[in-house]
């Protein structure tokens, strides 16, 4: 009962009490990262964590692709995403590394650069973070190219773990 | 019985809520909510499951939908 008292005066902006932290859930978007070296989930992260975080962010990016997709990554390692905006020009996904812009023959680049660096805001493991660039370039390619960082040479993401 | 996913650096953690008329399903559903809320006002986007496939979602938040996952932000370099 207190539980719903205080969820009730959090709800209706009374004083800062928090009926989420008690459900255990962290939620990254309450937090800066900026401090954290690259590849890393903080200096808290055991191996075991790490372990068991790349666990079910395989589970889950699993779930979000679908079977089909899930089943083309795991054959071919990469997906591809037509672009919608750019008639001739793929995208092709690979887990924890940059975005290949990849065009047809005759087509011009809408970059200079063949890579495109997107990173989450927050650390994340790269199977999960790879299901969310993936819906982001098949349903937000506009914000993609808002944000990407063109980049000469493929590489490893810096948030992604 | 209705989910939101929460990716983070455990890999994700759930939240889950009933949907029967109950002031307990009530409560569940108003957290549901806030979070959804709070996470795009961070600027994070929300995915929803439609057809058994997930899609990126501006919508309001509908309590008898299947599953919700949020997404987070992007940035370039």
């Amino acid at each position: 009962m207190e539980f719903f008292t205080r969820l009730w005066r959090w709800l209706r902006g009374g004083p800062a009490v928090d009926p989420l932290a008690g459900l255990g859930v962290e939620c990254p978007w309450r937090h800066r990262w900026d401090h954290l070296p690259k590849r890393s989930a903080g200096p808290d992260f055991t191996p075991q964590d790490y372990a068991e975080a790349r666990a079910r962010a395989r589970e889950v990016a699993r779930a979000t692709l679908g079977e089909a997709r899930w089943a083309e990554l795991q054959r071919q390692g990469y997906l591809d995403v037509p672009s919608r905006r750019f008639p001739g020009v793929t995208y092709r996904l690979r887990v924890g590394r940059r975005i290949e812009v990849r065009c047809a023959p005759g087509v011009r680049p809408p970059w200079r650069q063949p890579y495109l660096c997107i990173n989450p805001t927050y650390p994340l493991p790269e199977e999960e973070f790879f299901a969310h660039l993936y819906l982001y370039v098949r349903d937000r390619e506009d914000l993609v190219i808002r944000v990407a960082a063109p980049q000469p040479w493929d590489q490893a993401l810096g948030r992604t773990f | 019985m209705p989910r939101i996913i929460i990716a983070n650096r455990r890999g994700h953690q759930v939240i889950e809520w009933e949907t029967t008329d109950t002031e307990e399903a009530r409560a569940q559903i108003a957290i549901a909510e806030r979070i959804l809320a709070e996470a795009r006002a961070q600027g994070c986007v929300v995915s929803r499951k439609v057809g058994g496939q997930h899609v990126l979602d501006d919508g309001p938040f509908d309590p008898q939908a299947e599953e919700y996952q949020i997404i987070a932000p992007i940035a370039g370099g």
